[in-house]
Order: structure tokens, then C-alpha cells, then sequence
């Protein structure tokens, strides 16, 4: 037995030979420790969940090729696109699609056609609703406002046209697609394709018919790349700006990067208030650990303020009773601070499976701060006791009888 | 000498819980402190203890003026010269007998197992060793404080009352371990209501209302070396009034008859 291991002896004695008052400072510590960390975690869960159910919603940032003027239009080529998502997935995960637009007469009308990978576009919009099935080899999906113009219906057939002058070319120097230019084809010609599907969004995608990349190949009779890439990142906010901003300074990729606000104001406003809210009751559940560590550590003191009276008398210096009160204390907040973030996670991961119906990860960079905190309460809130304790008179240990 | 007071004095208020007293005590010496209950034998005990600090007059223990001193000097004389017994068997309650006794060597230097264990045995207590106070009787208890007084070898025990609340069988023991200190050299000022624990002592002094009113030496010899030692009787201005008829008769007038109505409380 040496003095250090003496000293352990003795704050170890005090604990768990007086287990009462040190399962009152313990238990102060935890409750303070465990609302804390379960606030902390919803408050970072939110946001989080909301990001993610908007995710389905479509993209959150969107590339588009830069035209250059009087230019023949070619699109973002396909390794340009490899190479603009290999740099969003850098960052974060991310899904993408890609969207070639060509202007083409249906009934001589002009409408937009929209050439899609259909596994990509479905996997990024799961909120549209689809009445039948997305486009596949010879079969259109039509926007539910076109659908209605044309008195179009699932199954039935559709003739589009393409016209090199609607899109800005000219006509002699297309290359030809299976063996036939497009162009030659007069107005009231054109190819019939089946309407294998309607899509309604209540957005602008209700006046656009999409066809597969293959099938606007061969209407335009030119294979070119795609007009935009929608990515659908988990990154968000400043995040997601540094993204855009990146792929915007390597102005040689010939393309222009913009993010969409997904989150509405109100959903922001409501994450602000969440936030506060968590500020406030954060400093209220502090300033009550606080007082019942302090409370608890001054009734520690008083009940042994004979014992602090002997020690003094046995030539304990103030220093020595300061430490050992200290680190008494600070054990009990290290405890309380460990036990109450494990129930605070346990809270926090029932909640958010009660309410969004997901588990949330341990995060251990959270444990460690409110372990590390209720250390510094319980250190804070045993100044006062302390100085109590110091100014114990060795002399009751006489006098008291 | 190890221990002088002069003219010392602590006054609460209007109230002199020790009055003027002027008293010494040589090395090796055992004084008895008597008087009754409220004399001021345990303000007494705090001052030469480096407790308390007195509020005239000066204490100096072995050649250092205790006025000097500031409160962690004074711990530093009462860990290194003195060793204390309480009335009330004064323990840590949540450490075990042994522990107890290894606080006290862990405040003054270096924890020594083995020598607070055989502290203990020098008590009767070894098999007890690793007991909780609560778990011991309370003459078990006194020995422990002993043990501990005794640990880091005090030049001087002081002992308040050290068998005030102990039956005659662990009286005579704590008694016969006071005997064994005392021949081994060690300087032992108790205070006492007992007259059997008073009587072995070797001088006794009384108390009342913080005044010396008598002293008496049981032992001849040590009365010889102490006056060869330039030993002084100890004395109180109030005594002075007293000392003709304190001279007439070889024991101070009514010493008896207080040690009797203090031992009737
Ligand atoms: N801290 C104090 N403040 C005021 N009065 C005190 C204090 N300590 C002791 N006294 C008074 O001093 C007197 C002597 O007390 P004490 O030394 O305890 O006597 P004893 O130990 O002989 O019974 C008593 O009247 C007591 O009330
Ligand atoms: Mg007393």
C-alpha cells in the first residue's frame, strides 16, 4: 500500500461505503447527463430525418451543360458525367439521372421530349405518381397535362415528329441513324410510339413526354450526351453549396452547378425553433444539475464535517481535503455523465423510432462531450462545498460533544 | 522543557474559558488536566493541540512559539509532534480500523502497512484490523484511536477525556497502554474527570472557570527533576490570592472536594 493507492482507498471508502449520498450526486448527475444527450440527438436526428425524407423528392443539386452560342448542341458527354458524379460522391452519396431535351411536334403542336434512363429518373423521384409504366424501347411516358391535351390514355399510341429546326440545327449536317435522317420526315409524319404510362407531379414534368435515351437516338437520328444531371446528395446545406461551388470553379467541364432548396422556410423556421428550444432547456437542465450536485456535495460535506475536523486535526493540509472532495465529485460526474448518456441515447433512439420509425446511430463524439461536461459541473458545483470544507475548524473535533 | 504556556489566555466574549494560566511540562513527563464539566479543560486541550489559537498570551512547544505560526505550519506541528485521543473515539466512519490508522501516516508521510498493523496488535486489535468502526466496540474503537495517536510516534499525546465513555475493563486497558507509552519516554497530557485515571498521572492540575485552582504531584521523583529542571508551579493571577492558604496546608484547599462533585456529572 502506497500513498496513492491510500488516497484511492479513501475516496473509494467514501463512495461505496456511504452509498446513499453518492447514488444522490451520481443519480443528479445522470438525469442532468441523460436529457441533455437525448435533446442533443434529437436535435441532430431532426434535421437529419428531414434531409432524408426529402431525399425521394427529387434532386437537390442540379448540373446543367453550358451552351456555347451557335454552337452545335452536344451535351455533357458520358465521361463528363462519370467525372462531375465521381466529384458529388467525393463528398457524400448521391444518386443521379440524366435528362436530354428535345422540342418535337405531336399534332403539330410543339411539346418537350425528355430523354431518360428510366431505373435512374424512378429511382430519384419516388413521389411521382405513375398511372401504368415508365418508358421502355418504343413506348413513351406522357405528362398528365399533355395526356390530357391530346386525349392520350395508357395503351394507346402516340405519333411524334422531330424537326432539326425546332432544336436550332440545321438539317444537312446530321448523320444518319438507322439509315434514315429523321428530318425527312414532314410534318403529320413521324414515329408512333405506345403510351405505356401517364406521370403526374403536379410540376412542370406533367407537360413533358419521356421516352428512353435509345428511342430520342433514333427519332433525332443524332446521339448526343444530356442536356442536365439531377443528383440527389446526402449532403445538405454549406455542404452541399461546396459542392456546387467546386464543380462551378473547374469552369473547363463546360458545366454550370445549382442547388435546390428542398426544405421549405416553414421546415426551417421549425429546425430554428427546435434549436432554441434546445439552447434553453439546455441551460435550465444545467443550472439544476448544477444545483443538485451542489446541493448533494454541501450535504456531503456537512455530514462529514467531524470526519474533515479529525483529518485536520491529523495534519491534513486544506489541499488535501480539497482533493480529495474534488475527485470524489468528479467521479460522480464522470458516472452520472456515462450513465446518463447511455439512457439518454436509449431515449433518444426509442423516440426516433416511435416517431420516424428509424434508429439512430451511437454517436460517440456526443457521449464524450457529456461525459467531459458533467465532469466540469460536478467540479463547478463543488467549489462552494469545498470552501466549507476548508474552513472547518479541526478544532470541533474536540469541542463536540 | 516541551511544552510552556504563559500567561495564556481565551476569552469568548465576556466569558475567560481559560484564564491567565502559566504552566510547563517537561519531556517525559504525564500531567493530568482535572476539573469539572464547562472549566475549560478541552479549550485548554485545542491551544497546547495547535487547534485553537489563544487569545493572549504565547505557547511555545519544543522551543517554537506557536504565535508565529499560520494554520498550515500549525498543521505541519500537530501531524509531526502530537498525538491525539478523543472522547468520542474519533474515526473515519466508512474506513476500516487499519485504514483509520493509515490515514494518519498518510497525512504525515508515507503509508506503512505493516507498521499500522502492528500498531494495532500493540493494542489487542490485530484481528479486528479490517473492521468499519460501526462494526467495533467502543473500548475497540478507543484502542484504534491510540493505535493512530501512537503511529507516526508523537513526542506528545494529548487525550481528551480518553475513558470518558468506556466501562472499567476497557478503562484499565486503556490505562495500562498509557503506562506502557509513558515508561517507553513519551510526554502524556490528559484530561480526565476520573480521579483513578487522574491519579496515575504523575502531577494533576485543576480547572475551574478557567482558572488554576490547585496542583499536585503523586510522584516525588519527577517533581525533583522537574524543579531541577527550573521547573515552575504552574500559576494564574486569580491563584495568587490563594497561595498563602495553598502554602498552609501541602494541597490546595477544596482540590478534593471538586474532583468529587466533577466526577458526581
Ligand atoms: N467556540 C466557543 N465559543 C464560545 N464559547 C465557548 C467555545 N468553546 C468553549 N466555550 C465555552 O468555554 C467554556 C469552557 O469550555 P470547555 O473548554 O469545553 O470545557 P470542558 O472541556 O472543561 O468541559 C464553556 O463555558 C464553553 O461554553
Ligand atoms: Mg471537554
Amino acid at each position: 500500500m502506497n500513498n496513492s493507492r491510500m488516497f484511492m482507498a479513501m475516496i473509494l471508502g467514501a463512495i461505496f461505503r456511504r452509498r446513499s449520498r453518492a447514488l444522490m450526486a451520481v443519480i443528479a448527475t445522470m438525469v442532468g447527463a441523460a436529457t441533455l444527450f437525448c435533446l442533443a440527438a434529437v436535435c441532430i436526428a431532426v434535421p437529419q430525418q428531414m434531409n432524408e425524407d426529402m431525399r425521394p423528392y427529387g434532386a437537390n443539386l442540379v448540373v446543367a451543360a453550358i451552351e456555347k452560342q451557335g454552337a452545335e448542341k452536344t451535351g455533357i458527354s458520358d465521361a463528363m458525367v462519370a467525372h462531375t458524379t465521381s466529384m458529388v460522391r467525393a463528398k457524400s452519396s448521391a444518386k443521379f439521372a440524366t435528362y436530354r431535351y428535345e422540342t418535337v411536334r405531336i399534332n403539330a403542336a410543339p411539346y418537350m421530349l425528355a430523354g431518360i434512363e428510366s431505373t435512374q429518373v424512378r429511382a430519384l423521384n419516388h413521389h411521382w405518381s405513375v398511372q401504368g409504366s415508365w418508358p421502355s424501347h418504343g413506348a413513351v411516358m406522357v405528362g398528365s397535362d399533355v395526356a390530357s391535351a391530346l386525349g392520350l390514355n395508357v395503351g394507346g399510341n402516340v405519333t411524334i415528329a422531330y424537326q432539326s429546326s425546332d432544336n436550332g440545327g440545321s438539317t444537312t449536317s446530321k448523320t444518319t441513324q438507322d439509315g434514315r435522317v429523321s428530318t425527312d420526315i414532314l410534318n403529320g409524319g413521324g414515329s408512333t410510339y405506345r403510351v405505356a404510362g401517364i406521370v403526374n407531379t403536379g410540376g412542370s414534368e406533367d407537360e413533358i413526354v419521356y421516352a428512353t435515351n435509345a428511342d430520342v437516338n433514333a427519332l433525332s437520328g443524332v446521339k448526343r450526351g444530356a442536356d442536365v444531371i439531377e443528383y440527389s446528395s446526402s449532403a445538405m446545406g454549406t455542404d452541399l453549396t461546396a459542392i456546387a461551388t467546386s464543380i462551378n470553379d473547374m469552369t473547363s467541364m463546360g458545366v454550370k452547378a445549382q442547388t435546390v432548396t428542398k426544405i421549405s422556410s416553414s421546415d426551417t423556421k421549425i429546425i430554428t425553433m427546435l434549436q432554441t428550444l434546445f439552447w434553453l432547456i439546455s441551460v435550465v437542465v444545467l443550472a439544476l444539475t448544477f444545483v443538485g450536485v451542489g446541493t448533494t456535495m454541501t450535504s456531503i460535506v456537512s455530514q462529514r464535517r467531524n470526519e474533515i475536523g479529525l483529518r485536520k486535526a491529523l495534519g491534513a493540509p486544506n489541499s488535501s481535503i480539497r482533493t480529495e472532495f474534488y475527485t470524489e465529485s468528479v467521479i460522480y460526474g464522470l458516472v452520472g455523465g456515462g450513465l446518463g448518456a447511455t439512457i439518454g441515447f436509449w431515449l433518444a433512439r426509442l423516440l426516433c423510432s416511435l416517431v420516424f420509425g428509424r434508429n439512430i446511430a451511437m454517436n460517440w463524439w456526443l457521449v464524450g462531450v457529456a461525459v467531459v461536461l458533467s465532469g466540469i459541473i460536478a467540479i463547478l458545483a463543488t467549489i462552494r462545498p469545498v470552501v466549507k470544507a476548508s474552513r472547518i475548524d479541526p478544532a470541533v473535533v474536540l469541542s463536540e460533544e | 522543557m516541551l511544552l510552556e504556556l504563559d500567561h495564556v489566555s481565551k476569552i469568548y466574549g465576556d466569558l475567560h474559558a481559560v484564564d491567565d494560566l502559566s504552566l510547563s511540562v517537561q519531556e517525559g513527563e504525564w500531567l493530568a488536566i482535572v476539573g469539572s464539566s464547562g472549566s475549560g479543560k478541552t479549550t485548554l486541550m485545542n491551544i497546547i493541540g495547535c487547534m485553537d489559537t489563544p487569545s493572549e498570551g504565547t505557547v511555545t512547544l519544543e522551543g517554537r512559539e506557536l504565535n508565529d505560526l499560520n494554520a498550515s505550519q500549525l498543521a505541519d506541528v500537530r501531524k509531526n509532534i502530537i498525538g491525539l485521543v478523543f472522547q468520542k473515539f474519533y474515526l473515519v466512519p466508512h474506513l476500516t480500523a487499519v485504514e483509520n490508522v493509515m490515514v494518519a501516516q498518510y497525512y504525515h508521510s508515507v503509508v506503512n502497512e505493516k507498521q499500522a498493523m502492528e500498531a494495532l496488535s500493540n493494542v489487542g486489535l490485530a484481528e479486528r484490523a479490517h473492521h468499519l468502526p460501526s462494526q467495533l466496540s467502543g473500548g475497540e474503537q478507543q484502542r484504534v484511536c491510540i493505535a493512530r495517536a501512537l503511529i507516526n510516534c508523537p513526542k506528545l499525546i494529548l487525550a481528551d477525556e480518553p475513558t470518558g465513555n468506556l466501562d472499567e475493563a476497557n478503562e484499565k486497558i486503556v490505562l495500562d497502554l498509557f503506562k506502557k507509552l509513558h515508561a517507553q519516554g513519551t510526554t502524556i497530557v490528559v484530561v480526565t474527570h476520573d480521579s483513578l485515571v487522574a491519579s496515575c498521572a504523575q502531577r494533576e492540575i485543576m480547572l475551574n472557570h478557567g482558572v488554576l485552582v490547585g496542583e499536585r504531584w503523586n510522584d516525588e521523583a519527577a517533581q525533583q527533576r522537574y524543579v531541577d529542571a527550573g521547573g515552575e508551579p504552574a500559576k494564574t493571577r486569580h491563584a495568587e490570592n490563594s497561595k498563602q492558604s495553598a502554602e498552609e496546608s501541602s494541597m490546595p484547599v477544596g482540590f478534593d472536594t471538586i474532583t468529587k462533585s466533577a466526577k458526581a456529572h
